[in-house]
């Protein structure tokens, strides 16, 4: 049996939300666009689907809610929207934008593209525990800046970022603010008009829902200039609703708000057991601030061995991690996010990310436990013999 | 698994053999970098993997560039550049596939390594592979007893074309893909321009100096060492009289000498930095110089213990320092080194 440990990477689609979507992928294909009667039936669904992912973000008014493709379609409506509707609405003088040094890959390569295109792009130095200085990102704040982007939690080390302080400030020098709440959802309590943001990025299946959805709440009043141009979500995103792919996000929004405190606890004790059982191998560390972090995530690294290697002779032994982003599986180069918390290039390669989530149990960590030792072991070997 | 035929039929063999296959991909080059093929290129990467998943098995791809960089692109730079000809792909089967990759493996709880490569391993030696047209043996003599333990060539007993024909069949993507022939990390096939680009335009060995005949009279000008291979006769630059060759580049002098065709033709040679497959030591072997020359019978004389003379029976045409000399009993591979130098006749 494959024991699966990686669920910052994606997520099982639970059996309910299974449930849940097949109809509307048979008899229920219709669009919700149409005046019919099939039409106004998918319609319906997509908007309960909005309301119960504006109830896990806090959220009381569910047309606040864009559904997108993805986390990181959301992602790009959000910075580049922002980005361009307020360097527009200023005549040019709003054009830069605040990032962390910590961001997904989503992000970090549109605020390139960005770059090249002619807005600045600054980025908030993160602390050596992982979380974005907010001092620092104070710092950068002006009148030119048209756009703050800072993730919610990290994705690779779990660690929570200081939003709401740098959103406060953010708000101060009049600039739109972004968070990235992909790696978030469901792990622990959004409060949406708490954080103080203007823009959050989710996406479904990191969240045990279908993949091929994701969502953008936006601040009630804010404006975007779209990505996609079309009369559909209220003009803020075109293209045919993926209706099946919604309704199971909007349900597994619901399974996790209710079930938050009880699967943050669980996944807690689990993350807690099988950091006690990693450290105690010689040469491991691990890797962001001790409490600060996601319950369901640790990230480790191993002296002497790259962690690309490592998932390998996990995955041989039916245990799924990661090293990295999955997004980069297969590079060895050291990860951004542990380069910008100053660990040393060789330490950062020998990584190793264990993200526990639904459906994980405690035999589960036995498994991980039982195999991990004699695998770095044997990896330590083999990078010195040859 | 390089994204070429051979080792995608070498994983197909095993597969349907009933052995438990995991494919790995060795990624050689730095990202950025595009060399010829079977480097790990994001294509190659691709191909590889979709014969995998075809195989129903899995994949993985293995970050090699740093000791590729160190044990096989920096030396074969510095060879050129001492003016000897090398044979990376010699040390990359040494170093890399049945040393890193062969450490990796027994990590991952792997009995064996199996590559695409056509020779064959029976009781622990090495031979030649069935089709004497593809033998590859000669660029696997330096793997020592252990290594052999472990190597699997499953191509080894089928031709191309049935390699071609096995992969059609099952449908691999990798069937007609033209093989790469070439240095594989050298973009265009320009060495030149790949070891200016490594060494810097200034380096010893790319700069111009004398061309001279054996007797030491200058008769042009070369342009650097690197450019230039013991037997070579086109790109000299002479004009008039005899057909020129290179007999040997001086790196002491950075000059090139020249003569006749009669005068690249060597009776004997010095190999050193011998390996042996097997029990050390061998009075006489069959000693092929370069990939593809016929094994010419030959005296194996011991100078010290990683030195030998062989000495041919018959004078073999332009062995070229740097190339490997391999020492074969029939279709048994002896041993081998690297030719520090031909003595010419």
């Amino acid at each position: 049996m494959t024991v699966y440990l990686d669920h910052n990477a994606t997520t099982p689609v639970r059996p309910e939300v299974f449930d849940a979507v097949l109809p509307w992928l048979r008899e229920g294909f219709g669009n919700p666009n149409s005046v019919y009667a099939s039409g106004q039936r998918a319609r319906a669904a997509v908007e309960r689907a909005r309301e119960q992912v504006a109830a896990l973000l806090g959220a009381g008014d569910a047309s606040e809610i864009v559904f997108t493709s993805c986390g990181s379609e959301s992602d790009v409506l959000a910075v580049s929207g922002a980005a361009w509707q307020s360097h527009d609405e200023s005549n040019g003088r709003r054009r830069a934008i605040v990032t962390s040094a910590i961001e997904h890959e989503a992000v970090r390569l549109l605020c390139g593209q960005l770059r090249r295109r002619g807005l600045a792009v600054v980025e908030a130095p993160c602390d050596p525990e992982g979380a974005t200085r907010v001092d620092a990102c104070s710092a950068l704040l002006n009148d030119e800046v048209a756009l703050v982007s800072v993730m919610h939690a990290n994705n690779e080390t779990g660690v929570l970022q200081p939003v709401a302080e740098i959103a406060a400030a953010a708000r101060g020098a009049g600039a739109l603010v972004h968070t990235d709440a992909v790696q978030s959802l469901g792990k622990i309590p959004i409060d949406a008009k708490a954080l103080g943001v203007d823009l959050i990025s989710l996406s479904g299946h990191k969240v045990n829902a279908p993949k091929g959805v994701g969502a953008l709440w936006i601040r009630r009043g804010v404006r975007l200039a779209p990505l996609i141009t079309g009369h559909q979500e209220k003009n803020r995103r075109g293209g045919t609703e993926n209706v099946a792919a919604i309704v199971g996000f909007g349900l597994a929004c619901e399974l996790a708000r209710k079930e938050l405190e009880t699967a943050a606890a669980h996944a807690l004790a689990l993350r807690r057991r099988i950091e006690g059982g990693v450290l105690l191998i010689p040469g491991s560390r691990l890797n962001g601030h001790p409490e600060r972090r996601l319950p369901n995530t640790a990230h480790f690294s191993f002296d002497g061995l790259d962690g690309h290697n490592l998932v390998v002779a996990l995955d041989l032994e039916g245990l799924c991690v990661s090293s990295g982003p999955a997004c980069s599986s297969g590079a060895s180069s050291p990860s951004h996010v542990l380069t910008a918390m100053g660990v040393a290039p060789a330490l950062a390669s020998g990584s190793l990310r264990v993200s526990v989530g639904w459906g994980n149990t405690d035999a589960d960590v036995d498994r991980l436990l039982g195999v991990l030792a004699g695998a770095v072991e044997k990896l330590r070997v083999a990078a010195v013999g040859s | 698994m390089s994204g070429g035929v051979d080792s995608s039929v070498a994983a197909a063999l095993l597969a349907e053999k009933g052995d438990e296959v995991v494919g790995v991909t060795m990624k050689l080059l730095a990202r950025g970098e595009t060399g010829f093929g079977c480097c790990g290129s994001a294509a190659d990467i691709d191909d590889a993997k979709r014969v995998c998943e075809r195989l129903g098995i899995s994949h993985y791809v293995s970050d090699m560039a740093d000791v590729f960089e160190s044990k096989v692109i920096r030396p074969y730079v510095e060879s050129y550049l001492g003016g000897t000809t090398p044979n990376p792909c010699v040390e990359c089967n040494r170093s890399l596939k049945f040393g890193h990759l062969l450490a990796l493996a027994e990590a991952w709880g792997c009995e064996t390594v199996a590559t695409g490569h056509y020779a064959r391993v029976e009781k622990g030696r090495l031979l030649k592979a069935l089709d004497p047209a593809k033998d590859q043996s000669y660029f696997l003599y330096s793997l020592n007893a252990r290594a052999l333990s472990k190597a699997e060539f499953p191509v080894g007993a089928l031709s191309k074309e049935a390699v071609r024909d096995k992969a059609r069949r099952l449908g691999l993507r990798t069937a007609d893909k033209v093989e790469s022939m070439e240095t594989c990390f050298v973009p265009g096939r320009d060495v030149r321009r790949f070891i200016e680009k490594s060494a810097g335009a200034g380096a010893r060995g790319l700069a111009p100096g004398p061309i001279r005949d054996r007797t030491g009279i200058e008769l042009g000008r070369h342009t650097g060492l690197a450019s230039y291979t013991v037997g070579q006769r086109s790109g000299l630059g002479l004009s008039g009289g005899e057909p020129r060759f290179v007999v040997s580049l001086d790196p002491d002098e950075n000059a090139v000498i020249v003569g006749g065709s009669e005068d690249v033709w060597s009776s004997s040679i010095i190999v050193g930095a011998l390996t042996w497959t097997g029990p050390a030591g061998a009075a006489r072997a069959e000693v092929r110089i370069r990939h593809r020359h016929e094994p010419a019978a030959a005296a194996l004389e011991k100078l010290h213990d990683e030195t030998v003379t062989v000495v041919f029976d018959e004078p073999q045409r332009a062995p070229a320092p740097g190339q490997a000399a391999v020492f074969y009993s029939w279709e048994v591979v002896l041993g081998g080194g690297t030719i520090l130098r031909g003595e010419n006749l």
